[in-house]
């Protein structure tokens, strides 16, 4: 069956170049674009660590730049001994001054990796510092994210996420300036939740509800992964996060709280008769499976299939018809056993639902 | 020749860090044990860190005798950095030298292995 | 076998007689060289006509048997060789893995591999590499190399390195094969449940084929550690003491350790993995009380020693090549001792380190970032006194020393990253990506496929005869050197860009296209490189001359080894005085090779090597080894079998295969072990008379059963561990309401087990004093004890019904339980086995090797018990 190709996402909105740039301040970081550049150039920041979306990717990020330098410093100091020494006619050094070159080889390194340890274990609790912000609480499934906004719950072993809050799904709005706490779970297998932009990423383990503090501090769309390998589908269990003001946070969470904009018409009717409410909720109306993402508001998203595709009508379609292909893995089967009218209508209602 | 008051064998040669794989796992299990529930997060741990510092204060010590021990006989031998000669001397000498440089390279890893307990206060 | 039950020493004296042609320990061959009839300090050893003889009974007793017999050898040689080539085939088999994951990845949504495929493809590269190459291509190496640089003619136990050998092939065989059915392991090379253990997720054989497999892999590798301590503690030159000790043998003892401290965690691991597989019980099952982490737990106290397992005996090859190019001795002997034997503790403290993003609270991630940290100091002492040693010497520069440079300019890179990697925030964004895949690879490939690679080009003429092309040489060296980095520095920055490991696609536009793609070219570079390594080797070179004896003008042991290769290892035994005798000692050659130091003959006509004290290197006793046999193939083939039909659930034919395991071994140790002599001791030369057969502590055999008891034991407790870890999880453990075992049971057996423990121990005095009827009735007695202990401990959980599917607490009371019934039976039929050998004549006072070892497997029996009965009695009233 020769299949419609879906349009994928390939550019994200927002270039970030400028910011990118504005944030390699200091002479550590000058070393970056020179680095970096045959990765830089030319492409969209936003899947990187280095996009300094967030206080933890930047005081991370800043980390990594002076471990860099040094790294770069002791490998050439190292590859030069190393070039000089195995050269056939190099100066034959006595043997107290070998000694005192191993001696110093153990005393060099002590310094630095205790300097070293002691910066990562003041940054630590800082990073997990109390969260200011709201509580969400993300469930990693297979292959896709739950995500519940304002829930009330805490961290612990031998615990479920808890339940309750604003459900949506594969796309995280998160206030900027704000430290929000992401409690994260999984009912079925280990995923890993990371945002490379804004902080380091942190497991989804079943039977446990892990924390995450994340603070963004600049508006725009970023990527997030599944980085722990969780089955067929791994590679394609993404999702976006949009940092907003304050403000717009707020009027997103009260928009996603309310009902389905359409409730009714041939497209509802379709989706409830083929069985598709049983895994999927459209509040409002009688669908109200558990199984799959809440699709209340899900051309209010920007992407379809966890991070897949970009959101339209015909990718909506596409992926009802053609589920299994598209995204190999999936735990939703292929509907193409539908008329192509029926799929149409009903990916026309789900575009509807803004 | 100054006769060692030990004789220096494999085990003694491990001693050091030995203390230091069980200053480690105490250090572990004082933490995990309360920290393990995961809730209450932010609360001081304060006892566990006291009990980490004990602890510390041990093994160094310990490991400070070794040392101590260790660097004695082995001056007491003549010392030196080459311990090639084929006499039961040779040998001891080297054990020492080698136990005074894992006592060293122990203290510095039980040192580290405590800074954690110095700058984490709470269990988040 | 009756023919056998008279011999009890003395009586034999030099003559071959019919029951030696039945005794293994003779080589059967035809025509066999005459017997000496002079004890070897009684000849004149200048005489030519006299080491004439002397060598004829050499090469004879130590020849490996020819044509289909040839496979039925057990000599380090051979079995070095054979694990050595089988480790390659595995690691070419893996590189052709890489490469289909380099096509795959080489362009954004590349359809070569589905994304399931895919799975398999890497889980199997990591899998393989690791498992079937890594690890063994140490014990391969090793196993051919240290009893040569020990002047030791084998190993002690050449038939356990031979059963070992089998159990990796055919275990390799099983894992690399499944792959041809698209039945292979797909949750990568740490298999982390749920994915793994639940049939929802990963139906199939797959994840059962990986566990089983390299279950059995991992008995081969405590096997090759059992020999190798013992190896390098026991089978020392005379006068080799400690200080004298090439460092390669420092390093292997440091390793070999490690093994048994590392793997069996992993088996616990395993045991628990597969019981959940098969049966249903829920360790890794939140919803019935278990717990993922704790899987996590046993993979990395294993997983991170391994690493170093991996490392450090392909650095203590740079610690023998350098030296040598450098034309000096080490400079710094101590500073390698601290750093093998630090690096060795401080790795067992880096396990988290791979766990950093599991939600482990910050103190405890703190500790391991810590020893993360600390574990780079030795290893960059190392590093400097490699650094020290060539700047004070004159250096000579060659392929391998090429292939040494090269590992220190890639490792260090691997070394500068980790130190980025061990400070858990920065991990917080690289774990997970091709970053962590870019530091694995740059350590790995760096610390020890170079450093072999180096050995390789080092060796080979020791091996083989032949050097290797200097020429093809240096072109392979600058491909691998110039493709790895090609190929793997790129995956820093696409790590770094966000792409995840384990991915079979990703998008365009995120700036992950290019460094893919030149990642892809270099590792075709690289494999080119490395095919020109394997066609040097490959390739005919019999119009070659032989390269001249020590051709690299070494100064250790293995460098007699003479053109063309004799099996008998060493021609005399020598005295050592000097760590690098070819070096220090005046004509050391020529008194090796004219038999002028210990041992220049097989009088008898029986393979012998020196065991020697542990300090001081002082002759203890004259070790007969045996030889070929083709039993140690059928122990491995049967327990092949026994893991192989597990893994398919044809569980008849599972205890059949059991049973038939049990036999084979049984069969091997009647035959080739505790052989009594014809004579109580024997003139090895130089004067000095060594007693051929002694028992306890003295005993290589003894060592044996202590050292597998340690990494049996800690196999035992790593299953503690899980129960503890079980109890401190949960606030309530046992939960409310669920059954117990109780008191009465678990103390009823562990009485049982103590007064076997008991009557074992005076069972091996009285013997020794003479008491052979009362000892037999305390063996016997013993074992019927040791029987109803192993019931009594089943009876606890059976009675109170505990139904292990309901609940983690059960399951794990079960499987302490039964490990500890498991053990009992077995304590049961080794005194069974001693009790036999009495009656047989073949366990006597005198000769009493079998029960003194059976001894020592019951202190270990009895702390088992002891620990086992204690926790599951005692736990529930705790909480």
């Amino acid at each position: 069956m020769p299949a419609r190709r879906p349009h994928r996402v390939t550019m994200w909105p927002v270039g970030k170049f400028d910011a990118v740039l504005s944030a390699l301040e200091g002479p550590a970081r000058v070393v970056l674009p020179t680095l970096l550049g045959l990765a830089v150039a030319g492409c969209s920041q936003e899947q990187s660590i280095f996009a300094n979306a967030g206080t933890e990717a930047a005081q991370v990020a800043e980390l990594f730049f002076v471990m860099l330098v040094g790294a770069v410093v002791i490998w050439i100091v190292v590859m030069a001994m190393s070039v000089y020494a195995t050269r056939a006619n190099a100066t034959v050094f006595s043997d107290k001054a070998g000694t005192r070159l191993i001696v110093f080889g153990a005393a060099f390194p002590t310094i630095v990796l205790a300097a070293l340890l002691v910066w990562g274990l003041m940054l630590m609790p800082k990073l997990r510092r109390p969260a200011d912000g709201p509580t969400i609480a993300v469930s990693g499934e297979r292959f896709w994210w739950r995500i519940a906004y304002d829930v009330e719950g805490e961290p612990g072993v031998v615990k479920s996420l808890p339940a309750g809050g604003v459900e949506s799904a594969n796309e995280l709005w998160l206030p900027v300036g704000k430290r929000s706490e992401i409690l994260i779970g999984s009912p079925d297998v280990i995923h890993s939740f990371w945002v490379p932009a804004i902080a380091g990423k942190m497991d989804a383990m079943p039977g446990r509800v892990n924390r995450l503090v994340v603070e963004p501090t600049r508006e725009g769309v970023y990527n997030g992964v599944c980085a722990e390998f969780c089955g067929d589908a791994h590679a394609q269990m993404g999702f976006r996060v949009v940092a907003v003001s304050e403000a717009d946070y707020a009027a997103f969470v009260a928009a996603q709280a309310e009902p389905a904009a359409v409730t009714s018409g041939r497209g509802a009717d379709l989706f409830l008769a083929n069985g598709c409410a049983a895994c999927h909720t459209v509040r409002g109306t009688e669908a109200d499976g558990a199984v799959g993402p809440d699709l209340t508001h899900l051309a209010s998203r920007r992407t379809l299939g966890a991070g897949l595709l970009e959101m339209s009508e015909e990718n909506i379609a596409e992926f009802i018809r053609a589920t299994e292909h598209v995204k190999p893995g999936v735990e939703m089967p292929s509907f193409g056993v539908l008329p192509q009218e029926e799929i149409d209508e009903i990916a026309a209602w789900l575009g509807a639902l803004k | 020749m100054i006769h060692s008051e030990t004789r220096d064998n494999l085990w003694t040669l491990i001693a050091a860090p030995t203390i230091w794989a069980l200053h480690f796992l105490v250090s572990y299990i004082v933490a995990a044990a309360a920290c393990v529930p995961n809730v209450a997060i932010f609360q001081a741990i304060a006892g566990p860190r006291i009990l980490i510092a004990v602890i510390t204060a041990i093994a160094l010590v310990a490991i400070g005798l070794i040392f101590w021990r260790a660097r004695r006989e082995w001056k007491g031998h003549g010392g030196g950095s080459v311990h090639d000669t084929d006499t039961a001397t040779g040998r001891e000498r080297f054990l020492e030298f080698s136990t005074l440089l894992l006592a060293a390279l122990s203290f510095v890893s039980v040192v580290f292995v405590a800074l954690p307990a110095l700058f984490v206060a709470d269990c988040r | 076998m009756s023919d056998a039950t008279t011999g009890s020493g003395g009586a034999g004296g030099l003559g071959i007689t019919e029951a030696d042609k039945s005794d293994p320990a003779t080589p059967k061959f035809p025509y066999p060289p005459k017997p000496a009839t002079v004890g070897a300090s009684h000849v004149n050893q200048d005489d030519p006509e006299v080491r004439k003889a002397q060598e004829e009974r050499l090469i004879w007793v130590w020849d490996a048997p020819k044509g289909w017999k040839y496979w039925s050898a057990v000599n380090n040689t051979e079995v070095g060789l054979w694990y050595t080539a089988t480790s390659f085939a595995f690691m070419l088999f893996a590189g052709v893995l890489g490469l289909m994951i380099r096509v795959q990845l080489a362009v954004p949504e590349n359809d070569f591999l589905t994304g399931h495929f895919y799975n398999q493809v890497y889980t199997l590269h990591g899998t393989v590499m690791m498992f079937l190459f890594a690890v063994p291509i140490f014990e391969a190496v090793a196993i051919i190399i240290l009893p040569q640089m020990l002047g030791a003619r084998d190993l002690p136990f050449p038939r356990l390195s031979a059963f070992g050998y089998w159990c990796f092939l055919i275990g390799g065989i099983f894992v690399c094969g499944s792959i041809l059915f698209s039945a292979a392991p797909s949750g990568g090379w740490f298999m982390y449940p749920p994915l793994t253990t639940q049939e929802r997720f990963t139906p199939g054989y797959g994840a059962d084929i990986w566990l089983l497999g390299l279950s059995f892999i991992e008995v081969a590798s405590i096997a090759a550690a059992v020999e190798l301590i013992v190896g390098t503690l026991k089978c020392r030159p005379p006068g080799m003491r400690l200080n004298l000790m090439p460092l390669y043998a420092w390093y292997v003892l440091v390793v070999a350790g490690m093994i048994l401290f590392a793997f069996p965690p992993l088996i616990a691991g395993d045991i628990l993995f597969e019981l959940e597989r098969l049966f249903n019980w829920p360790f890794f099952d939140p919803e019935r009380g278990g717990d993922p982490m704790l899987w996590q737990h046993l993979f990395w106290i294993f997983g991170h020693p391994e690493v170093y397992i991996v490392f450090l005996p392909a650095i203590a090859l740079l610690a023998m090549i350098v030296p040598t190019f450098a034309r000096r001795p080490i400079l710094g002997y101590s500073w390698i001792v601290l750093a093998a034997v630090g690096t060795g503790f401080l790795s067992f403290g880096l396990w988290v380190h791979h766990m950093y993003t599991t939600g482990l609270p910050s103190i405890s991630l703190g500790f391991f970032s810590a020893a993360s940290e600390a574990v780079a100091i030795p290893t960059g002492v190392q590093i400097f006194v490699f650094l020290a040693t060539l700047l004070t010497g004159r250096v000579i520069f060659s392929v391998p020393m090429l292939f040494v440079s090269g590992s220190l300019a890639i490792f260090v890179v691997g070394g500068l990253t980790g130190v980025m990697v061990a400070l858990a925030p920065f991990d917080w964004q690289a774990h997970d990506t091709y970053f962590v895949v870019a530091h694995l690879h740059y350590v790995l490939l760096g610390g020890m496929l170079f450093p072999v690679v180096a050995g390789v080009y080092y060796f080979w003429p020791m091996l083989a005869g032949k050097t290797l092309s200097d020429k093809l040489g240096k072109t392979a060296f600058w491909l691998m050197f110039v493709g790895f980095n090609v190929g793997f520095f790129p995956m820093h920055f696409s790590g770094l860009m966000g792409m995840p490991r384990r991915i079979w696609t990703y998008p365009e536009g995120l700036g992950l296209e290019l460094p893919n793609l030149i990642s892809s070219v270099g590792a075709f570079v690289f494999a080119a490189g490395f095919l020109i390594v394997v066609f040097d080797v490959l390739r005919p070179r019999s119009k070659q001359p032989y390269a001249p004896r020590n051709v690299w003008n070494a100064g250790t042991l293995e460098w007699l080894a003479e053109q063309e290769d004799k099996g008998w290892g060493v021609r005399s035994i020598p005295i050592v005085t000097t760590r690098y005798p070819l070096w220090q000692q005046k004509n050391f050659v020529e008194d090796v090779d004219m038999g002028r130091f210990y041992m220049p003959d097989a009088e008898e006509l029986k393979r012998e090597t020196m065991v020697t004290s542990v300090l001081d290197a002082e002759p203890v006793q004259c070790l007969r080894v045996p030889g070929p046999t083709f039993m140690t193939m059928w122990a491995a083939v049967f327990l092949a079998a026994v893991f192989i039909f597990a893994t398919f659930h044809w569980w008849y034919m599972t205890i059949g295969a059991m049973v038939l395991a049990t036999i084979a071994i049984f069969v091997w140790l009647w035959r080739g072990t505790a052989l009594i002599p014809e004579k109580g001791e024997k003139d090895v030369g130089l004067g000095l008379k060594l007693p051929l057969y002694v028992s306890g502590p003295k005993s290589v055999g003894w060592w044996a059963m202590f050292i597998t008891m340690v990494g049996d034991g800690t196999a035992f407790l790593s299953l503690i561990f899980g129960y503890l870890f079980f109890f401190t999880i949960h606030e309530e453990f046992p939960p409310a309401g669920m059954a117990e075992p109780g008191i009465l049971w678990p103390a009823l057996s562990l009485a049982l087990f103590l007064a076997a423990w008991i009557a074992s121990q005076m069972a091996l005095s009285i013997n020794k004093a003479g008491g052979v009827l009362l000892a037999r009735a305390l063996i016997g007695g013993s074992a019927l004890l040791a029987f109803a202990a192993s019931a009594a401990i089943l009876a606890g959980p059976y009675f109170n019904g505990l139904d292990p599917v309901v609940h983690v607490y059960p399951a794990t009371v079960w499987v302490l339980v039964i490990w500890t019934a498991v053990h009992g039976a077995a304590g049961a039929l080794m005194l069974i086995y001693c009790l036999v050998r009495s009656f047989a004549g073949r366990l006597t006072p005198e000769f009493d090797i079998d029960i003194a070892n059976t001894a020592l497997y019951w202190h270990f029996m009895a702390a088992t018990a002891l620990i086992a009965t204690v926790a599951v009695a005692l736990l529930p009233l705790a909480s």
